[in-house]
């Protein structure tokens, strides 16, 4: 290891703190030029940290990057830019009614005098880094016309002809066949044959296992392992993502729940790609948990429930009674409710009061008379104290605004807005996001309160170790199927990771 | 170490009480700017022309002047409440000012059932502004401009018939006649839809909605309020105050005149933002709305107290126009803590 020559592109004590959270903590990795390296990690590890901060999108805290010997700052995109690195996202930013020539070009065509665009050199610029990749397609089509496979090509092409030394890649073979797949491999591994770095991250182990020449592995905004091709296998691999054994210590006791007659089900639910054919049952008073990785289908899943997206084919039923799909105040007026993932966007009216906040799905039941559509500010008030006593938020007001409070405590208020009457199933997607711990655990004793209290509770967590704490039962998503479900002792941050992955399993060397 | 760091420590938080009072004094001024504003034209017109302008007559005069555009201006406030424009109800105003006049005078038809009738148009045609936006999915500058720039095709089209001779008595007695006190119908007319409008908003289970919709969206959608329906309720009751207004305005006039209403839109536009900064940080508001109006009609009366030429009316309209958004938009950001 000390004979290797110094990398191209080494970073130093990378640091960055988001709030109190910490997102990356005194992070060293070096990419040399002409090799594959992996990054791997659960979601929230670190690996959009880093990569963010490469790019120039944020700024770590602490940290130097040198490149090629020289220390580098980046502060912002084009710094990267100019400093030999680019990075092709998942969403890939191209736009979609220019030709590949003009995304190729975005931003840096070849220009003659007067700012006017040099189209032959252009041309012959874009035609020369697409050959490198063995581009097949004619450059003039529009970029909406192609595959999504040939739109990574596009995007590579667009790398080289900004002469990039280093290629950051975010999940490739998300959307692409498995033909697809490995033709990129292939554009993969020409590409670091001819001298270009390639930091590839993904989920697909093996696929991270079979390209890499080094394996980089985030935990909780570390680096836990740094692996040399052949070191890890794929066991080691997970093992090195979850990071310990433990969690069985830090469960509650169990609640004993009567699995008996659910009062919640799902039954063959599908929508396109993202849900495939997903069963399961919610008992009451039970906890469940919905695992996988992020885009899994397990939001969307709880969107198919509360009514927000509409069902191709299956169903839910609350106590046995079919759930129409596609509407919401149909799923609500029977008693589901939606604690949602991204609590300002969606959750949230952020100019206005606690009360109103927690109130404003249950209007009905705060009016004086129950025929007249006038409602109480007495009983509001009420309904906003109790529920601000109950869940302890901290707030020196009911009519304080929202936006004003923390996170943990914005939460809870979402959480009280379903504590009503005729709410029988809660989804709750990423109940502790962005919170810290102390609200984190109070979060997880209401959720188990409002399951005493007789309420089914389904959790979507991204954090295994929250679902492994939380849950009585947890049913884990694989790119929109369910591959496993564990119940009790077994449900382990290693198990569930395990079925995480298990779309490799499947397909892979395991069976 | 210590010694260095204590005096560091003094001016960050000297800078920090300095950033509060200059957020605390940029507060006030947001929510009581407008406010203050009025009492100032108040002041200094009073001081400028006591005789003429602090009298009873020529405030009575001001508040039915506004009578008019408040009504407007608050049916418009339901809609930005919801997130929405409505750019049609100057011209639904005065196609429903030709209807009106039109189904009494020519038709025949007692008032008592030609109001009422216009009233439902007007409520219809904001249903369909509503059902273009939320069902159809058009932008609602777009879809309201189409909506209104038909209608007034439609009231040049209506308007080609003869109109019978003589607008009943009792209908130009509506905006005319002084019941109380020698106050104006029109005031108490618009007293009572600002009160209606203001208990819909703050006392209602559909107005928490409302707001619920114009405050963030996809959180009112997901928590189980039917959006598109709201927002079409908001849609038809600016249909519902447009016509009102467009009413008042016939039996005023004692005619039905093409185009007569259509500039109340922006003297609509231009109270409803003024209001949005008066008292809240950038909400519209129905008191606010009120409060906007009287800025606009004690401006007008003092420009033509003090002679002004006429052309400095429009300058002067357009001026309060930019600056009540403008003034909407400052107070909103500051109250962005």
């Amino acid at each position: 290891m000390q004979s290797e020559p110094a990398a191209w592109l080494q970073v130093r004590d990378f640091s960055k703190h988001f709030g109190g959270a910490r997102a990356l903590s005194e992070v060293d990795i070096d990419i040399h030029r002409g090799e594959v390296h992996g990054l791997v990690g659960a979601n929230g590890a670190g690996k959009s940290t880093l990569i963010r901060s490469l790019a120039g999108v944020i700024t770590p805290d602490t940290g130097t990057v040198t490149i090629d010997g020289v220390e580098t700052r980046i502060a912002r995109p084009s710094d990267a830019e100019g400093a030999g690195l680019a990075f092709i996202h998942q969403e890939l930013n191209l736009v979609p009614h220019f030709s590949s020539i003009e995304n190729i070009l975005l931003g840096a065509p070849k220009q003659k005098r007067f700012g006017i665009i040099d189209w032959k050199a252009s041309r012959r610029v874009a035609y020369e880094a697409a050959e490198r990749i063995g581009v097949q397609f004619p450059l003039d089509r529009r970029v909406d016309e192609l595959s999504v496979a040939e739109r990574w090509l596009v995007m590579i092409s667009k790398a080289l002809a900004r002469d990039a030394a280093m290629i950051a890649m975010d999940e490739p073979t998300a959307s692409l066949s498995d033909v697809e797949s490995n033709q990129l491999f292939g554009v993969i591994r020409d590409l670091a044959a001819s001298g270009v770095g390639i930091l590839y991250v993904s989920h697909r182990l093996d696929e991270v296992l079979d390209l890499s020449d080094r394996i980089t592995v985030f935990r909780d905004g570390r680096v836990t392992e740094t692996a040399v091709r052949g070191q890890l296998d794929k066991r080691g691999l997970i093992r090195a993502i979850v990071g310990r054994e433990m969690a069985a210590a830090t469960r509650p006791p169990h609640v004993e729940v009567d699995r008996t007659d659910p009062i919640f089900e799902a039954k063959s639910v599908t929508r396109g790609k993202a849900v495939k054919d997903v069963s399961f049952q919610l008992y009451k008073g039970e906890i469940l948990g919905l695992g996988g990785l992020v885009g899994a289908g397990r939001t969307e899943l709880a969107r198919l429930a509360f009514g927000a997206d509409k069902l191709e084919a299956g169903g839910f039923e609350l106590h046995g009674e079919p759930v129409p799909s596609g509407s919401i105040p149909a799923a609500v007026a029977r008693g589901i409710g939606l604690v949602p993932e991204e609590r300002r966007s969606q959750g949230l009216m952020l100019e206005k009061s606690v009360s109103y906040n927690m109130n404003i799905a249950v209007l009905q039941s705060l009016r004086t008379v129950p025929m007249l559509p006038f409602l109480s500010s007495g009983k509001a008030k009420a309904r906003a104290q109790r529920l601000v006593n109950q869940l302890s938020i901290k707030t020196s007001n009911v009519n304080e605004r929202i936006g004003g409070l923390s996170g943990g405590n914005q939460q809870k208020a979402l959480i009280a807005r379903w504590l009503a009457p005729g709410v029988k199933v809660l989804f709750l997607d990423e109940p502790s996001r962005g919170v810290d711990i102390g609200a984190r655990q109070e979060i997880h004793a209401a959720i188990r309160q409002l399951a005493d209290d007789g309420i089914g509770a389904i959790v979507i967590s991204s954090d295994v170790e929250e679902l492994a704490v939380l849950c009585d039962r947890v049913v884990v998503l694989c790119e929109g199927t369910v591959t496993g479900e564990i119940v009790g002792d077994e449900i382990t941050e290693q198990r569930i990771i395990e079925l995480s992955y298990a779309h490799i399993d499947s397909q892979g060397e395991e069976k | 170490m210590t010694p260095t760091l204590a005096p560091r420590t003094t001016v960050l938080a000297a800078a920090a009480s300095n950033g509060n009072r200059r957020r605390k004094i940029l507060m006030i001024v947001s929510r009581y700017g407008t406010l203050i504003g009025l009492l100032g034209m108040i002041v200094a017109f009073t001081i400028k022309a006591p005789t003429v302008f602090l009298t009873v007559p020529n405030f009575l005069n001001i508040l039915n002047q506004s009578s008019l555009t408040a009504i407007i201006a608050a049916g418009l406030t339901m809609t930005l409440v919801v997130g929405e424009f409505d750019l049609s109800i100057g011209y639904v105003a005065s196609f429903a000012g030709l209807l009106v006049v039109g189904f009494i005078a020519r038709d025949g038809l007692p008032v008592l059932i030609g109001i009422p009738l216009v009233l439902l148009i007007g409520a219809t045609i904001g249903t369909v502004n509503g059902f273009l936006v939320t069902k159809v999915r058009i932008n609602a500058v777009i879809a309201t401009l189409g909506v209104g720039t038909a209608l007034v095709g439609l009231g040049f089209a209506y308007s080609s018939f003869p109109i019978a001779s003589g607008v009943p008595a009792e209908f130009v007695a509506i905006a005319l006649g002084k019941p109380i006190l020698g106050i104006p119908n029109p005031i108490f007319i618009m007293l009572v839809v600002l009160s209606i409008l203001w208990v819909i908003l703050n006392k209602t289970d559909l107005g928490q909605k409302m707001q619920a919709v114009g405050g963030n969206i996809e959180a009112a959608r997901l928590s189980g309020i039917r959006v598109d329906r709201v927002k079409m309720f908001a849609f038809a009751t600016a249909g519902v105050c447009a016509a009102i207004t467009g009413t008042l305005l016939s039996s005023l006039l004692g005619s039905g005149t093409l185009a007569a209403a259509d500039g109340y839109l922006l003297d609509a536009f231009a109270a409803v933002f003024l209001g949005s900064a008066t008292l809240r940080d950038g909400e519209f508001h129905i008191l606010g709305t009120l409060i906007g109006v009287l800025i606009i009609a004690v401006g007008f009366n003092g420009l033509s107290i003090f002679g002004a030429p006429t052309f400095f009316q429009p300058i002067f309209k357009g001026a309060i126009l930019v600056l009540a958004v403008g003034l909407s938009t400052l107070a909103r950001r500051y109250s962005k803590a």
